[in-house]
C-alpha cells in the first residue's frame, strides 16, 4: 500500500505509514480478521488524517524566538512518534494535542513579548522626548 | 476559507520578517526585541544568536552565522523543509516526502539543544566559544 501523503511503500497491514506517520487505516477499511488498536480503543479517524508531531514548529518556537515553553513540545512530539511506533494511534493523537497546545503557548507568549517590547520601546521614545525638552 | 487566509497571513509575516532580517541587523538596530531568557536571566539560551545569525545567511556570511548561533545553522535546512512540506500539504494535501523519526531521534535532538543552552554559558574556554559571536572575536 502506498502512503497518500509522501508516497512511501508500506505492508497492507500497516496501520500508520512508516515514512510519515499518516494513518492508512482510515483510506482502506481494516480487513476483519486483523484486530486493530484504533478498534481497540474506539477511536475513528476521519479519512485520510495525519498524526501531527509539529516538531518543526516546537523547534521554531524554542531555537528562533528563544522560548523555553517550546522544549515541552519538542518532547510531546517524541511521544507521538514513539506512540506511532508503538501503533498507539489514539495515544499519538493525545500527545500531538498536548504538542500543539505547546506550540500555541510559546507563540502568544512570543507574541506577547514583542507586544512588552514594543510598549517598552514607545514608552522609552516618549520619555526621551520629554527629557530633552 | 478560513484556513487560506490564515496561511495567506503566516506567509505574509514570514516574508515581511525574511525582509526585516536581511535589511536590519538585530545586533545593531533595536526594532527586534532582545530574547526574554537572555534579559531576564544573563544566560544565554539555546536560541540566543539565531535571529543575528539569519541575518548574517541572508547576506551570505555563513562563518559569522555559525559564530553567532551554530545551532541556527544546523537545524534551518532541515525547518525550511519542514516549513514548505507543512504550507504544500495545507495547499495541496500533500508535503514533500518525509522520514519517520523514531522518538529516540527527537528525545536526543531535544537533549541536544538544551545541552547547548547550557554549556554555551559555561565561562570555560572551549565552550565559551559557542556564546553568540565568541568566536569572531578570535
Amino acid at each position: 500500500m502506498f502512503c497518500s501523503q509522501c508516497g512511501a511503500n508500506n505492508p497492507d497491514t500497516a496501520l500508520v505509514c512508516a515514512q510519515c506517520g499518516r494513518n492508512l487505516q482510515a483510506v482502506t477499511p481494516a480487513s476483519p480478521l486483523q484486530p486493530t488498536p484504533l478498534q481497540a480503543t474506539g477511536v475513528v479517524l476521519p479519512a485520510g488524517t495525519t498524526v501531527q508531531n509539529y516538531l518543526v514548529f516546537a523547534i521554531l518556537t524554542t531555537v528562533f524566538c528563544c522560548l523555553p515553553t517550546g522544549i515541552p513540545a519538542i518532547i510531546y512530539a517524541a511521544q507521538v512518534n514513539g506512540k506511532l511506533q508503538a501503533g498507539d494511534v489514539a495515544g499519538a493523537q493525545i500527545a500531538s494535542k498536548n504538542a500543539k497546545m505547546w506550540c500555541l503557548i510559546s507563540l502568544g507568549l512570543g507574541i506577547g513579548c514583542m507586544a512588552l517590547y514594543a510598549i517598552l520601546i514607545m514608552v522609552g521614545v516618549l520619555s526621551g522626548i520629554h527629557q530633552n525638552r | 476559507m478560513a484556513k487560506n487566509r490564515l496561511l495567506a497571513a503566516m506567509l505574509a509575516v514570514c516574508a515581511a520578517g525574511v525582509v526585516m532580517l536581511r535589511v536590519f541587523d538585530p545586533a545593531t538596530s533595536g526594532i527586534f526585541p532582545p530574547c526574554p531568557v537572555h534579559y531576564l536571566t544573563g544566560w544565554y539560551c539555546p536560541g540566543c544568536g539565531s535571529l543575528r545569525a539569519i541575518h548574517q545567511l541572508l547576506h551570505g556570511d555563513l562563518r559569522a552565522a555559525w559564530a553567532l548561533n551554530p545551532l541556527t545553522v544546523v537545524l534551518l535546512p532541515f525547518l525550511t523543509y519542514g516549513l514548505a512540506s507543512f504550507v504544500l500539504f495545507e495547499i495541496r494535501g500533500q508535503g514533500l516526502p518525509q522520514p519517520f523519526l523514531r522518538a529516540g531521534w527527537i528525545r536526543a535532538l531535544c537533549g541536544a539543544i538544551i545541552l547547548f543552552g547550557i554549556v554555551r554559558n559555561l565561562p570555560l574556554h572551549p565552550f565559551e566559544l559557542l556564546a553568540p559571536g565568541a568566536m569572531l572575536r578570535f
